[in-house]
């Protein structure tokens, strides 16, 4: 590798360092690479620990400010997801329960008869469903479908 | 996170974490202030160990933090670091251990008769 490629190779790899660290260490680190390769250390070598430097330097925790902010997004973006999941989870067998019982019409009736034959709902005291908080002041649905029963 | 404040109780190795670099640059810190590429040369010498410039800068950061050692006023675009006392202390602290573990193993192998 000529001179000028080494040279551009190792201004690269420098570069993805963070700022503050390239401001503190930059010119002295140019400067160390330069004397290992008049040394013979293979400029290979040289860029390949700087790289793996740069990701150190961008994974190291400061004060635990950068990975706890990623891991705070991310806990909280789990949870949206997993509480988004819940309710749609949640409410799609109570919507199936409320237009097969309140079915007057003749169309919706086979409808209803359909989704009967499928699922078996019957007034009753629900069962108590851990996680799930019953409905005040609605009217209480039991479903039977594939042996699980859940309250809607 | 700096010794002396939190995690660094004394008589607590607190270098048993910081890897085998970290150690090796503290060593070498030991005689006097040196800047990257001498550092690199001394501990070639001292250990056989080539460390790389990125793992160098990794671990005099890691131990500035700690306040084991102290960068001082550049000289041209070098900055010469120096031990501190807490870092002196730290590594007495470890070298001992070292030593401890190091005589044992080499009490149970003359016991083991290997």
């Amino acid at each position: 590798m000529d001179d000028s490629r080494t040279a551009r190779l190792l201004e690269i790899v420098l570069r993805c360092y963070p700022a503050g660290w390239r401001r503190r260490h930059g010119d002295e680190a140019a400067e160390l690479a330069a004397l290992l390769i008049r040394d013979g250390t293979p400029a290979g070598s040289i860029a390949w620990s700087y790289l793996a430097g740069a990701a150190r330097e961008w994974l190291t925790p400061r004060g635990g400010r950068r990975l706890g902010t990623a891991a705070c997004a991310l806990l909280v973006a789990a949870c949206s997801l997993g509480l988004s999941a819940g309710l749609l989870a949640s409410a799609g067998p109570a919507r199936a329960a409320i237009t097969s019982q309140g079915s007057a019409a003749p169309a919706a009736s086979a409808k209803a008869s359909t989704s009967r034959a499928r699922t078996q709902c019957r007034p009753g005291t629900p069962a108590r469903v851990p996680g799930v908080i019953a409905a005040v002041s609605r009217p209480q649905v039991i479903i039977w479908e594939a042996g699980h029963g859940r309250s809607c | 996170m700096a010794v002396g404040t939190r995690g660094g109780r004394a008589g607590q190795d607190v270098l048993r974490r910081v890897g085998e670099a970290s150690v090796l640059v503290l060593i070498s810190l030991a005689d006097g202030p040196k800047h990257g590429y001498a550092l690199i040369q001394d501990i070639k010498e001292l250990a056989g160990v080539e460390l790389g410039p990125g793992t160098l800068y990794g671990s005099l950061d890691r131990l500035e933090r700690l306040g084991l050692i102290e960068s001082l006023p550049a000289e041209d675009r070098r900055h010469p670091y120096r031990i501190t006392a807490p870092g002196a202390a730290a590594l007495r602290v470890h070298l001992d251990a070292v030593e401890r573990v190091s005589a044992a193993g080499r009490l149970r192998l003359q016991l083991g008769g290997i």
